[in-house]
C-alpha cells in the first residue's frame, strides 16, 4: 500500500463516517480500519522526514565552508 | 687638322703646339651651344678687365670648368652673383689657345635659385604622384612588435641619438640596426637610397626609420631626390620618415608609409610603450580574475538558494502530508464511538452483529467485546431474567 493509497482510503472513511448514514457495526469497523491507516501513514511520514533530515545533514557536511579561492 | 701646316720630318708630320691648339680650338667651335648647371666659385670681375672669369663646380662630384663672359655683358645681367650660388650657364666650349685650356664661353647666365628649385621639385612631385607613389592605398600598417628596426641616418647625428634613445626607453627589448650614411651634400641622395636597400636586405628588419634632423632647404634636398623617393616607395617593409622639422615636407615624406614630425615621434610609432603595455596587461588580467570570481560567486549563490529550497521543499511536502493525515485522524476520532467507550461502555458483537438484546445469544455463545482500549472475546455463561 502506498502512502497516497492509504491516505485516500483514510479520507474516504472519514467522509463516509461524516455522512452519518453508516450502520453502527460498519462504523466501528471503519473506525478501526481508519486508525490502522492513520498509523501506517504516520510511519511512512516519520520515515520520510527522517530521511530528509539525514540527507540535509549530509549535504551540510559536504558543503565547503567558504567560496572557492580566487582564480 | 688637314689644313694646318705641319712640318715634315721624313714620313712623320709634326705640329707646333700653337697649331695643335688652334686646330682643337677650331674643332670645338663646331660643338653646339648648351646649358650647363653648376655652382659659381672663384668669381673674378675687375673694372680694368674686359672679361669676367669664374669657375663652375659640379655639386655632385666636384668637377670644375672655367667659364668666362665679357664684362659688359655680365654687368648687363645685373645678377649680383656671389660665390657658392647655383647657376645655369648658356654657352659653348672653347679652347684658350695660348694655354691649351678648355673654357666655357658664357652667352647667358641664370641664377638657379629657390624658385627654380621649388619649380623643379614640384615637377618631380607631380610626376611621381601621377605614378601613384604617394597614394594612400600604398600605405602599409607598421608592425606592432618589430623584430628588428632598421635606422637609416647620418653618422653621429642628433636625430640618430634621439631615435635610439626613445626606442630603447619606450621598449627596452627593441633591436635596432643602424645604417649610417651621408644625409647632406652631393653624395647623400645616392647613399641614402643605397642604405635603404642594404638595410632591408638584412634578416628580420621589418620596419625602417629614415631620420635626419632639421636643416636648410638645400640640406634637405637629397630627401626629395627622385632616387631616394623611389627607394622609399619600393622599400619591401614599411618606412617611417622623420626628416627635417614639422614644416618641411621632403618628397620622401610623401612616399613613406608614415611621416613623423620628429625622431622621438618616429620612435613612438615603431615601438609600443613597454610600461604602458605591461600595466594594461596587468589591468586586463586583474579584470579577468575579478570577472571569473564574480561569476563563480553568482553561480554559487544560485546553487545555495536552490539547495536550500530543495531541502525546504522536501520537508514542506512531508509536513503538508502530515497535516492532511492528522486532520483526517482528528475527524476520524471525533466521529468514532471512542468517546462513548471511554465513559465505560462496551460494544458486544456476536457473529459480527452488534448484540442489542440478550435473547439474541444463548449460553455457550462466543462473543466479541470492544472497550475503549482494546478488545477481547468471551463466552456467554448463563442467561439472566
Amino acid at each position: 500500500v502506498t502512502f497516497e493509497e492509504a491516505e485516500r482510503e483514510l479520507q474516504q472513511i472519514v467522509e463516509r463516517l461524516e455522512s452519518g448514514s453508516v450502520p453502527l457495526e460498519d462504523a466501528i469497523a471503519l473506525w478501526e480500519r481508519g486508525e490502522e491507516l492513520y498509523r501506517l501513514c504516520r510511519e511512512r511520514l516519520d520515515a520520510a522526514q527522517g530521511k530528509v533530515e539525514e540527507l540535509a545533514r549530509r549535504v551540510e557536511d559536504a558543503r565547503p565552508a567558504q567560496a572557492p579561492p580566487p582564480v | 687638322m688637314g689644313k694646318l701646316e705641319a712640318i715634315d720630318y721624313g714620313d712623320r708630320q709634326v705640329y707646333t703646339v700653337s697649331a695643335f691648339n688652334r686646330g682643337v680650338g677650331s674643332w670645338l667651335q663646331r660643338l653646339p651651344t648648351v646649358w650647363v648647371e653648376g655652382e659659381i666659385c672663384d668669381l673674378r670681375r675687375q673694372e680694368r678687365w674686359q672679361t669676367v672669369f669664374f669657375t663652375l663646380k659640379d655639386t655632385g662630384d666636384g668637377s670644375i670648368l672655367t667659364g668666362l663672359m665679357p664684362r659688359g655683358q655680365f654687368d648687363a645681367l645685373r645678377l649680383e652673383l656671389q660665390n657658392g650660388e647655383r647657376v645655369h650657364v648658356y654657352g659653348r666650349p672653347e679652347l684658350f689657345e695660348p694655354r691649351g685650356e678648355l673654357r666655357l664661353r658664357a652667352l647667358g647666365i641664370e641664377r638657379f635659385g629657390l624658385g627654380q628649385h621649388l619649380a623643379a621639385l614640384e615637377r618631380l612631385k607631380q610626376k611621381l604622384a601621377a605614378e601613384g607613389l604617394f597614394s594612400p592605398e600604398r600605405k602599409r600598417q607598421l608592425p606592432r612588435f618589430p623584430r628588428r628596426i632598421g635606422l637609416v641616418t647620418g653618422n653621429d647625428a642628433a636625430a640618430k641619438r634621439d631615435v635610439i634613445a626613445s626606442v630603447q626607453s619606450r621598449f627596452p627589448p627593441a633591436r635596432l640596426l643602424v645604417a649610417e650614411t651621408f644625409v647632406q651634400g652631393p653624395r647623400a641622395a645616392a647613399a641614402v637610397a643605397q642604405a635603404l636597400g642594404a638595410i632591408t636586405a638584412e634578416p628580420e628588419v621589418d620596419v625602417v626609420v629614415l631620420a635626419r634632423g632639421g636643416g636648410s632647404f638645400e640640406d634637405l634636398l637629397p630627401f626629395s631626390d627622385e632616387r631616394v623617393v623611389r627607394a622609399v616607395a619600393d622599400c619591401p617593409v614599411p618606412v617611417v620618415s622623420a626628416v627635417g622639422h614639422e614644416q618641411d615636407t621632403p618628397l620622401c615624406d610623401l612616399a613613406a608609409d608614415v611621416r613623423a614630425s620628429t625622431p622621438t615621434a618616429a620612435a613612438r610609432l615603431v615601438v609600443p610603450d613597454l610600461d604602458e603595455l605591461l600595466s594594461s596587461l596587468a589591468r586586463a588580467r586583474a579584470g579577468l580574475g575579478r570577472g571569473a570570481r564574480r561569476s563563480l560567486e553568482r553561480h554559487g549563490a544560485r546553487l545555495e538558494s536552490l539547495a536550500t529550497r530543495l531541502e525546504r521543499a522536501a520537508g514542506l511536502l512531508v509536513e503538508r502530508r502530515r497535516a492532511g493525515v492528522e486532520r483526517s485522524a482528528a475527524k476520524l476520532r471525533a466521529l468514532s464511538p471512542l468517546a462513548t467507550l471511554e465513559r465505560g461502555y462496551a460494544i458486544v458483537r456476536h457473529e459480527g452483529a452488534v448484540v442489542r438484546a440478550a435473547a439474541t445469544v444463548t449460553p455457550g455463545a462466543e462473543i466479541d467485546v470492544r472497550v475503549s482500549e482494546g478488545a477481547f472475546s468471551a463466552t456467554v455463561k448463563e442467561m439472566r431474567q
